[in-house]
This record gives structure tokens, sequence and C-alpha cells, in this order.
């Protein structure tokens, strides 16, 4: 197969618009893989990966000394932070649609950060050409993080809440 | 729900039309005694059948209410599964209520949760849906599709077509869509669906497809504030429709367009869809999450967003509220 530069870029530019994730093409020996980046996914800039670090209230190890034991890699406390951090289980959106934190605009939500979800639980509405689709947690835990706000439109895929599984 | 013997003698008494049934023909064609016939002739009478009893003679439907019993449904089913599995009572807060809790017990497809009146009605967003007696179609459809969660909002346009189709059919009004789904005569409301999904990630659980109808709704009953923006067939029509016959028809019409979706995906629906709008060509406001978005509603997207043409070129429209 042959495949022209412009054929190409238009390829990258629908993939880059659409909810896809990973797009791969392989046609007589040419492979074609687009891959987006995570950082693609519309976290906003404020949620970088150290920030849920700093957060921790009770960090007892002084902030500095974490980037010179990271590169050592036998030490044991960042390992433990990085398995807190896998630990955590991102509920992601089923769907295109807007994503909302409760059952109408005069009542509490759903869920909260703090709150204990178990695998039934709903946690969020999201909703497109007005089905309503009501998520739920499908795992137990605690939720530590709501990524998005009320009313914001989100891609199939996007993490919608973190959880810290039990 | 009502018992299957009371509808068979309900049959009885309505193929006789005018003319006397004897007790001794209904206790032999039910096979049921006497004293069981006089129970549920009583329980006929307390859901507001006139029937005459006349010694010899036996007895004769005098009055027939507006009902929607399944009593009453079930003689003019044509369907294979839709509304073969029913739930009525005369009055509940809300048959979407219902219909989850009854989908979470595990009710089959086409099972439907239907009343007279709902006392809490719910629309989007738990806003309430106007709900008066007697007057319309109040109802809720268990589904369990075998589709991806992603394509699931097509099931709203789907239900919008279906209902639309067999509303222009049976009443000869003038009925069009607003996207996605909320139906229109002559810019007013008539009927609104409510689509709900209970699903994990990538499988759908059930969905409960809720649809109410303003059929014989009249002027008094249509509370001052929704006069502007709702109506119902029997003012825009000049008479009034019998609700089981249009039941019937809805149910049988949902069936065959919901099985047609599942066999040939949703660009069938999407061309139907695209007839019975009533907003393409038109220049409209999209309040989008993003911010309102001006354009021309040129038509629908094979997953079924409405796309806009804007001046910033062609936009799909997930979810939206349209002002026209």
């Amino acid at each position: 197969m042959s495949m022209k530069m412009h054929e190409l870029r238009e390829l990258i530019r629908l993939v880059d618009e659409s909810s896809i994730e990973e797009f791969e093409l392989d046609n007589d020996g040419t492979k074609v893989v687009i891959k987006k980046a995570l950082s693609e996914a519309p976290v906003a800039p404020e949620q970088q990966p150290e920030q849920p670090v700093q957060e921790r209230p009770a960090a007892p190890a002084p902030a500095p000394s974490a980037p010179r034991e990271a590169a050592e890699p036998r030490e044991p406390e960042p390992s433990v932070e990085q398995e807190e951090e896998t630990d955590l289980h991102p509920i992601v959106s089923p769907m295109v649609g807007t994503f909302y934190s409760a059952p109408s605009p005069d009542s509490d939500p759903y869920v909260d950060k703090g709150d204990t979800v178990e695998e039934k639980t709903v946690v969020c509405i999201v909703e497109a050409m007005k089905l309503m689709n009501e998520i739920e947690a499908e795992v137990r835990g605690e939720i530590v993080k709501v990524l998005v706000e009320n009313g914001q439109l989100v891609e199939y895929g996007q993490p919608l809440f973190l959880v810290k599984t039990d | 729900m009502g018992s299957p013997i009371r509808e068979r003698m309900l049959s009885l008494l309505l193929e006789r039309e005018d003319a006397f049934l004897s007790g001794e023909e209904i206790s032999r064609r039910l096979n049921c005694s006497r004293t069981a016939i006089w129970k549920h002739i009583k329980e006929l009478r307390k859901e507001g059948y006139q029937i005459e009893a006349r010694p010899k003679s036996g007895y004769r439907l005098v009055y027939r209410p507006d009902r929607v019993a399944p009593e009453e449904l079930k003689p003019h089913l044509r369907t294979r599964s839709f509304g073969r599995r029913m739930q009525y009572q005369e009055c509940v807060p809300s048959t979407q209520l219902l219909a989850h809790e009854w989908a979470k017990e595990g009710a089959e497809e086409g099972s439907l949760v239907i009343t007279e009146e709902q006392t809490d009605g719910k629309g989007r967003m738990n806003r309430i849906w106007h709900s008066p007696p007697h007057s319309g179609i109040w109802m809720s459809l268990v589904l369990r599709p075998p589709i991806p969660v992603t394509e699931a909002p097509q099931l709203t346009l789907m239900a919008s077509v279906a209902v639309t189709r067999t509303l222009r059919r049976e009443t000869g009004l003038d009925v069009t869509i607003k996207w996605p789904n909320d139906l229109l005569v002559g810019g007013k409301k008539i009927c609104g669906i409510l689509t709900e999904l209970r699903g994990e990630q990538d499988r759908v659980q059930y969905v409960v497809l809720g649809i109410g109808i303003n059929v014989n709704v009249t002027p008094d009953f249509l509370p001052k504030e929704l006069e502007s923006i709702a109506t119902s067939l029997a003012i825009e029509g000049g008479r009034t429709f019998q609700r089981p016959l249009l039941i019937a028809a809805i149910l049988k019409e949902l069936e065959e367009v919901y099985e047609g979706y599942l066999d040939h995906g949703f660009e069938p629906i999407r061309i139907l869809w695209e007839e019975a709008a009533g907003m393409l060509g038109r220049i409209i406001t999209a309040q989008t999450p993003e911010g309102p978005r001006r354009g021309e509603a040129v038509g629908l997207a094979s997953s079924g967003a409405l796309l806009l043409k804007t001046e910033e070129g062609t936009l799909p429209v997930y979810s939206s509220d349209i002002q026209i």
C-alpha cells in the first residue's frame, strides 16, 4: 500500500478529532499505528501527576527528598507511593455525553470525595441524546477524587472518578 | 394486575355487545363456578364497568370505562413480546420507577408498566411530567438490547421514530420530532420520551423506555404554565382517541422498528428520523455544555448526533437542549 502524506495527515486528524484512543492499520506490509498521548485526555492542567502526592495531608517524608529517592530504584518509599497511585481505580465514561453529578439540579450529588461505594452504587449520570446512563461504580472502595465538573462534556473512556479500592 | 378469568369474561361480554350472556354459558366457557363469576362481576364493577345482571337472562355490559388495563389492551395487541407482560395499576407515583424495580428483579424484554395516572411522573433530571388520570398514555417499557453502551443513545431516536410514525398514521396529525426525541404538533409538545440505562462499561443490563403522550387531555386539565409549550392529540385533532388502540399500535410499531434496528443497525432509523424531523434546514440554537452554538440543523450523523452547520464548520452535537 502506498499511503500519501496528505492521506496520513487526514487520518491523524480524523483520529485526533474522534474519541478513538488507538488506531492501527495493517495493509500489505505497511503498518500505521496512531496512539493518542494520555495527556490529551481532557484533564485540567493543574492535575499534574505530582499534585496528588503533595495533596496528601500526612506526608512525613520531606518533599525535596522524594525526587532523589525516586532516582534510586531500590528505595522502598517511592515504590509505595507508586503502588498507591496504581491502586487507584478510575471510573471512566462509557460514552460521549454530558456528565451529571446529581439526579436533578437541586439535589445532592450521587457521590462526593470521601464517600464509600459498592459495585452497584450509582456515581453519576452521563447523558447523550437524552439517554440517561446511570453509571455504577463497579468496584468497592472510597472515592478519592472527582475529576470532572457537573455539566461538563466527557469523552468515551475519560476518567470521571478515582476510587481507592478495598 | 387483572386476573386472566376476568379478562376473558370481559371479552365474552364485549363479544355479545348489547345482548345478555347467561351465567351458565360463562360458567361453561371459562370453566368456573357461578359463585366465581359473581365475584369477578363485582370486581369489574369496582373498576368502573357497568354490568346489568338480570335473573334468567344473565349479564350484559352497559358501560365500559376508558381504561388501559390489560383486559382492554390485550385484545388489540399484535406484538411478539412488547407488552405481553404487563404491570397495571390505576394510579402509581411513576411508571419509570416501577419499571426499574421490575427490571432489577429480572423483567424480560418487552415488559410494560402502564397506568391511568401518575402522581409523580418523571421527566429528565427529575422534572415533573404532568400526567392527569385517564387522559394520556403513561407507560414504561423494559428493553435488553444486545448493543454496546456507546450506541445506546440511538435508542432514543429509534423510539421517537416509532411513536411519530404511529401517531401520524393513527391521528392524521402532523407530528414532527425535535432533536433528539421530543414530539411536537404545531411547535408544542405532545409526547416526551425518557430513556434510562443501567449497564456496565461495555454491556447494557437494561433500558427503561418511558413514553408519555397527552392523548385526551383537555385544555382545562393543562396547567397554565404548560399552555404555551404543550398540547394534546385531542386538542389538536378536535376529537378524542381510544387509548388502548393507540397503545397497541405504538407497541407494534416500536417492536418492528426496534427489531429492524437490532438486525440492520442505525442507518435505516437515521433516514426515517430525518424524514420525521421538523427542524432540518432551520437555524437553531443548541445549548451545549460548552455554551450555545448557533447554526443550521442539517441532519443526523451516523452516531445519531445532530449535525449543526456553523461558521466554524459542521459540528456533531451529542448533548444539548435545542431552541428552534
